[in-house]
């Protein structure tokens, strides 16, 4: 239940069965900042105080005495405290009856204060949340270390469109990987969502239809006769000292080659479908146009193979085929879908029989372009008639975003760029930190 | 290439109707040590193809200790989940072939990637 019962607060209630299972999952969020039993409330400091007497004593002892260290930290939400500021704050809680002694490196203990005040910040249009004060104890944060550690800025393997490390963690949230199981990435190019899903112990696998970038990699920062002469998908996983990928594969998810019998196979499927703005989709097969100009093929396994334009819809239509075969049930597709405002509507999202829509997330990139995190799973066997028939009663997979890069690329005049912003109003996002 | 890929692959070359299990023809084959996890393999033994498997731990030389027929109770042994992991994950094509039982066609495996993608007259 969000706070205020605005959808858009940054602060819910949520009631959990133990602190163990607050535990876990602030182990393993990343979004989730952190996890605080509230001990009291109030919109004025004095209604806070008020609730913070309230506050039965008999809850409070376990965390109060003596032998435990602790310390409080002030955070702000709206604004911002100066260190004094955060000061009195503290002193001010001076009421409370804590005996034990203030550490603030590794304390067993941290208790939070926590100051909305978004009254004086016009940039945080989605949450204008009324004053409020929160103190608690927290029982869980985030450990968002993992996010530095795999930082792309030292990332060995990278390329145009790697995913960024903290999304691609979130993807594997998302698609709930964990250790004894396998997950695929049909796009995996550079590897990074590979790295995310086999950093929580999943065996990982890669296809993709570009073999340079799966295969040839590209010079590292290592000189000649060095280790990192050469980087390639492997590099990134020794870079962090995990197990290999147990399989990259050249293939082509239109055309793909595996055996018609294999199913429930993989655990999750992961990927960013290519897409028109940074790298195009392609697929097997001469485009009409050039067929008859290629060269004769004399030696079938080193001719270089044609390949054409592969619209997303058609990707995503064989992509979410695959999943729904491949994957067990229960199993998890997580994808990127590219929108924008013009064209995206919510009965575009590709659908299939197996499959059940679990998430759709908007991240804002731009003001005329986003992107959805889809999260979708598997909810009944695969069954290819029915599968067949849902696609023979929607003949032409394409998507109105298939026009995605003219919508970006394309030329406004001075008075329609202006009807366009009038009729969106702008669109703001909450910032990570707070 | 592990075998864990090769018993996943098969022919697509269009209208070939025998096209699994794919030969392999060896130029180079490695050794890695592999992440030993007994509930990966546990979930991954029912969907492999036996015989395939048996025919492509032959064709790396990784054939030996492996039975003629797979039944779930085998599971159980610690050595034969050993002796699986082993074949399945640890031993590496780095060069070589998959050869189309039917047609003969070769997709060639470098740097133990297999290159899959059809010609356009294939597809």
């Amino acid at each position: 239940m969000p706070a205020g019962d605005l959808e858009h607060s940054p602060f819910w209630y949520v009631t959990l069965p133990s602190e163990e299972t607050a535990k876990s999952i602030g182990q393993r969020a990343l979004l989730t900042k952190m996890m605080v039993e509230v001990w009291g409330e109030g919109s004025t400091w004095e209604e806070l105080e008020a609730a913070l007497q309230a506050y039965p004593a008999e809850a409070m002892a376990p965390w109060v005495g003596p032998e435990h260290t602790f310390k409080v930290v002030v955070d702000a939400f709206g604004s911002k405290l100066t260190m004094d500021d955060q000061l009195d704050l503290i002193e001010k809680l001076e009421f409370l009856p804590f005996k034990g002694k203030v550490r603030l490196r590794n304390p067993e203990l941290t208790f939070v204060l926590l100051v909305v005040d978004c009254e004086w910040n016009d940039s945080l249009v989605d949450v204008a949340l009324p004053r409020r004060y929160y103190f608690g104890r927290q029982v869980a944060a985030a450990d968002r270390g993992v996010l530095e550690s795999y930082s792309l800025k030292r990332r060995l393997y990278l390329g145009p469109t790697s995913m960024d490390a903290e999304i691609a963690f979130i993807m594997c949230n998302q698609a709930k990987v964990k250790r004894g199981q396998l997950m695929l990435d049909p796009y995996a190019g550079t590897g990074s969502i590979l790295v995310a899903a086999a950093h929580y112990g999943a065996k990982v696998m890669g296809t993709d239809i570009d073999i340079k970038v799966l295969r040839e990699g590209k010079p590292g920062p290592g000189g000649p006769g060095s280790a990192t002469e050469r980087v390639c998908i492997g590099s990134n996983f020794t870079q962090y000292g995990l197990p290999q990928p147990v399989g990259l594969i050249r293939l082509d998810t239109h055309k793909h080659p595996l055996r018609p019998d294999l199913q429930e196979v993989l655990h999750a499927v992961i990927g960013d479908p290519p897409y028109g703005v940074r790298a195009g989709g392609k697929k097997s097969g001469a485009k009409p146009e050039i067929a008859d100009r290629r060269n004769p093929i004399t030696d079938p396994s080193t001719h270089i193979p044609a390949t054409q334009p592969y619209t997303l819809g058609e990707c995503l239509r064989d992509l979410l085929d695959l999943s729904a075969r491949l994957l067990v049930v229960g199993g998890r597709l997580v994808y990127f879908l590219p929108a924008t405002p013009e064209t995206y509507c919510e009965e575009e999202v590709p659908g299939h029989p197996a499959l059940r829509l679990v998430a759709n997330s908007e991240q804002i990139l731009t003001m005329r372009y986003s992107r959805r995190l889809v999260t979708m799973e598997k909810v009944h066997p695969y069954d290819a008639a029915a599968a067949a028939a849902y696609h023979a009663a929607r003949p032409d997979p394409t998507m109105a975003i298939d026009r995605l890069h003219d919508i970006v690329y394309e030329q406004l005049d001075e008075a329609a760029k202006k009807e366009a912003a009038e009729a969106a109003p702008r669109r703001r996002c909450r910032g990570k930190q707070f | 290439m592990k075998l864990l890929t090769h018993n996943m692959l098969s022919c697509h070359i269009k209208n070939v109707r025998n096209g699994y299990p794919f030969l392999i023809e060896v130029v180079k084959v490695s050794e890695h040590e592999a992440d030993f996890d007994p509930d990966f393999l546990k979930h991954i033994f029912p969907r492999i193809n036996w015989p395939a498997f048996l025919q492509g731990a032959q064709s790396l030389g990784c054939r030996e200790g492996l039975p003629e027929e797979a039944a779930e109770s085998m599971l159980e042994d610690e050595g034969f989940l050993k002796r699986f992991h082993h074949a399945l994950l640890e031993v590496f094509l780095e060069e070589g072939s998959l050869v189309c039982p039917e047609t003969g066609r070769k997709f060639p495996v470098t740097k133990g990637i297999p290159n899959m993608l059809l010609n356009e007259d294939e597809c």
